[in-house]
């Protein structure tokens, strides 16, 4: 269906793309791994018409076309998913979905009955019943937004379907949901292009993967030909160990809640340990990223205690909880987590900022301590930090809240968007400072990452705890029963 | 290519630098083309004692610009708190002291007024503002009604004595640039504003207590135009209800010729009193070389345009080449 032959792209002083070939044919999906800057984006904006490439041709059903701009490309048929939210949040979910091609009536008008009855089917198959098509997008969570988002481009009745890292914000039941949808398009001759950071994805869909390494294509490889360890191998160039790591957790208790209750949960009670790594598992909507606000001061709390070190406390802001020893790293780094048109330098002493008058003149050691000790890779602490991989933005964030030498560390999604090897180095990282015996509470989506790192597994469920497991009791089965409210059978 | 490689590439982006250097060759073209009538004390006296009321509020629109936020009530305040002061000395024959406090105090408690319902009650500062420029603008007509006149001296020496042979309005103007320059600059206090306009969640999970410090930065923007409300009717010895029409566009003029841009997280308090100081240099060439005043808007509109255009372009070079590292 679409072949992209000797593809090249320059930009100065980078080879973003150099002489990669690919071939997608009609129902297949077809996987795109690399790690971040290995030219993904730059490929897929080739195929989008956002971006010319300097070499090579593109054919599309056999004939050698151009494609010129965003529009050319949707009129051949394309879709594409893209990582970034394209959705105006003040319109309703039908007028998002069918912003280009609304249903027209005699004269132009729009045929409302008509827009809200195709958006109902489209809802209705990525199983989204419960969103009335007239519903503002601004009220929908974020994984419902992606999921719009795909119902956007499928809108179209595309021949070539582009996903990029659709499932980043999705949970586990929405993503095999996806993956179900994907399937059925599949079967009706839909080409499909699925870029994705996430390996267990991959092998679960993908018919054909191709590996881009620094903008050379490392080849395609039927899936069936590849496994876990060649693809990393494939991707990085290295051998990675997935060594298990020991546990650091000790008996003294940091952080006890009881019976805590907030918007979107309720009835909570952990204990976390120093030295403890505490996982936070769920599907999305469960609740997680609420509890861990509330904690953190920024959200209310209606009833029950927290106690810090044995004493009881309250945060009515993030500033009480930053001065008692908290820190919260949290999920979307770029909209939450950072100040992205300020420098590596500024954005720590953005935590300094809340208690004396004058600036903190220590900022700048710091900064360059941490820079170091976390091997964040930037050219200067002045850099503007939105021009960094994700890797180091989030390298950046973290080591913001390290400068504030917390007891207790949340972190909200740590390795959402970044690449394999700045993953790993931020698994060694939070187990290393597990060891200084801070205690960290790791809210994430990735299994692998919570069986990996946690020494306990607390899974949430419609907002309260299902159970939690030791690390030694713990497997992605049991995490999906406990999240889905399956009572666990016992063998 | 590397960003070492054009070490002087930030200073495109500073605009207290760029701006500046556009000052200073401007002043150096208008020297040499009307010696006899620009380069004199008298005009640059003038020319300073004329933009100290604009620039003195121009330091707190900055400030608020930083943090994102702007104010259009200003304009009012200033002949808000001048008719306010004027009102109580000349009906009620109150002291001076007790007049100028007055002024102040209400100019504070508008300011207080408007930060609390922009920060706690969330009313967009566009519309908020508006309205209260509305408000203030009807009760220093009801103050001031057709003028107030005959102030006691001691009310007059505010702004129109001499301190060295410069006039008062000017010396006020420095200091207050000045301290809030180095205020801005050095203390995390007023940091705190570039985080807020940078990107206001982060800033509050930063610990930073955004709602309290939206408030500060309208109180004290409101407090500076009470100053300059103060100073301009001692100057002209006449509180009018009619005094600072306008000014708080011409002073969000300034502030963005100065570096500071709507969305927040930029600008420097020296920029506002450059991008004032070449606003009325513009204005002293027109008016020495005999243009029409009506031009006199329509060129600074243009200059405002062609700046911001200028700037964005740069700064989209500077980025471009970032990107290449």
């Amino acid at each position: 269906m679409l072949e992209l032959i000797n593809i090249s792209k320059f930009y100065p002083g980078v080879k973003a793309l150099q002489q990669v070939s690919l071939c997608v044919i009609p129902g297949a999906i077809h996987a795109i791994c690399g790690e971040n800057g290995a030219g993904k984006s730059t490929l897929m904006n080739i195929i989008a018409g956002n971006v010319q490439p300097d070499e090579g041709s593109i054919r599309w059903q056999g004939e050698h076309i151009f494609i010129t701009s965003a529009r050319a490309a949707q009129d051949l048929g394309i879709g594409i998913v893209h990582q970034e939210r394209s959705l105006a949040e003040n319109l309703s979910i039908a007028e998002n979905v069918f912003v280009e091609k609304a249903p027209r009536q005699r004269w132009g008008w729009i045929d409302r009955r008509a827009l809200n009855q195709q958006t109902q089917q489209l809802l209705a198959e990525l199983g989204l019943l419960q969103l009335s098509p007239q519903q503002l997008v601004s009220s929908l969570s974020p994984a419902q937004k992606q999921l719009i988002e795909i119902a956007k481009a499928l809108a179209v009745a595309p021949k070539l379907l582009i996903l990029d890292e659709p499932s980043s914000s999705l949970g586990e039941q929405e993503t095999q949901l996806l993956f179900g949808l994907l399937q059925q398009l599949k079967l009706r001759g839909t080409a499909i292009l699925y870029i994705s950071h996430r390996m267990a994805e991959i092998f679960q869909i993908a018919d054909q993967i191709t590996v881009l390494k620094d903008g050379q294509s490392q080849g395609s490889y039927p899936a069936a030909n590849l496994d876990h360890e060649k693809l990393i191998q494939l991707m990085v160039g290295r051998k990675l160990a997935q060594e298990s790591f020991a546990s650091f957790a000790s008996k003294e208790v940091c952080l006890k809640i009881e019976q805590l209750r907030g918007v979107g949960f309720s009835d909570i009670s952990f204990e976390l340990y120093r030295g403890e790594i505490l996982g936070l598992a769920g599907l999305i909507g469960a609740g997680r990223s609420e509890l861990a606000r509330a904690l953190f001061g920024d959200q209310p709390i209606q009833t029950g205690t927290i106690e810090l070190a044995g004493k009881a406390v309250q945060f009515k802001h993030p500033f009480d909880a930053i001065a008692a020893g908290l820190a919260y790293v949290p999920e979307e780094r770029k909209n939450l987590g950072l100040f992205l048109d300020k420098s590596m330098l500024e954005n720590i002493q953005s935590v300094f900022l809340h208690k004396q008058f004058w600036l903190n003149l220590e900022v700048p050691r710091i900064a360059e301590h941490y820079r170091e000790k976390l091997r964040i890779k930037t050219p200067s602490l002045a850099q503007q930090v939105g021009l960094l991989s994700g890797g180091n933005q989030q390298k950046i964030v973290l080591a913001k809240w390290l400068a504030t030498k917390p007891q207790v560390l949340i972190v909200d999604e740590p390795t959402q968007g970044i690449d394999i090897g700045a993953k790993v180095e931020i698994y060694q990282l939070l187990k290393q400072l597990s060891q200084e015996g801070i205690g960290i509470l790791l809210i994430s989506s990735e299994l692998p990452e919570l069986l990996l790192l946690a020494d306990r597994i607390a899974v949430m469920q419609q907002g309260q705890i299902a159970g939690i497991l030791p690390k030694e009791q713990a497997s992605e089965a049991k995490i999906m029963q406990l999240a889905t409210g399956q009572q666990i059978q016992s063998q | 290519m590397k960003i070492s490689a054009i070490p002087w590439a930030h200073y495109l982006g500073d605009r207290v630098i760029t701006l500046g250097s556009t000052i200073v060759v401007l002043g150096i073209i208008l020297s040499l083309v009307y010696p006899q009538q620009f380069a004199t004390w008298d005009n640059f006296s003038q020319i300073l004692l004329n933009l100290s009321i604009d620039t003195i509020v121009a330091v707190g629109m900055m400030i608020l610009m930083i943090g994102g936020m702007f104010d259009l009530s200003v304009g009012s305040i200033v002949a808000f708190s001048g008719g306010l002061a004027a009102y109580l000395m000349y009906y009620h024959a109150v002291p001076v002291q007790v007049a100028v406090l007055a002024g102040l105090g209400g100019a504070l408690l508008i300011g207080w007024i408007n930060g609390y319902l922009i920060a706690r009650a969330g009313i967009n500062p566009m519309i908020q503002t508006l309205a209260m420029m509305g408000i203030v603008r009807g009760f220093a007509l009801m103050l001031s009604g057709a003028g107030l006149q005959n102030f006691p001296w001691e009310y007059l020496i505010l702004g129109q004595s001499k301190l060295l042979g410069i006039a008062m309005p000017i010396w006020y103007m420095l200091g207050i640039v000045l301290l809030f320059h180095v205020l801005v600059e050095r203390s995390s206090f007023f940091r705190r504003y570039y985080f807020i306009g940078g990107n206001e969640k982060a800033a509050r999970l930063s610990g930073i207590q955004v709602e309290r410090m939206k408030i500060w930065a309208f109180v004290l923007s409101a407090l500076l135009a009470g100053i300059a409300g103060i100073l301009l009717s001692s100057r002209l010895g006449a509180a009018l209800s009619t005094s600072g029409r306008g000014l708080e566009l011409r002073v969000i003029t300034a502030v963005i010729l100065g570096g500071a841009s709507l969305s927040g997280g930029q600008g420097r308090v020296m920029g506002a009193f450059l991008g004032a100081l070449f606003m009325a240099l513009i204005n002293n060439a027109l008016i020495i070389g005999r243009v029409s005043g009506y031009w006199q808007e329509v060129i600074l509109g243009i200059i405002l345009i062609a700046a911001v255009v200028l700037d964005q372009m740069l700064l989209h070079k500077v980025k471009t080449k970032h990107q290449t590292l």
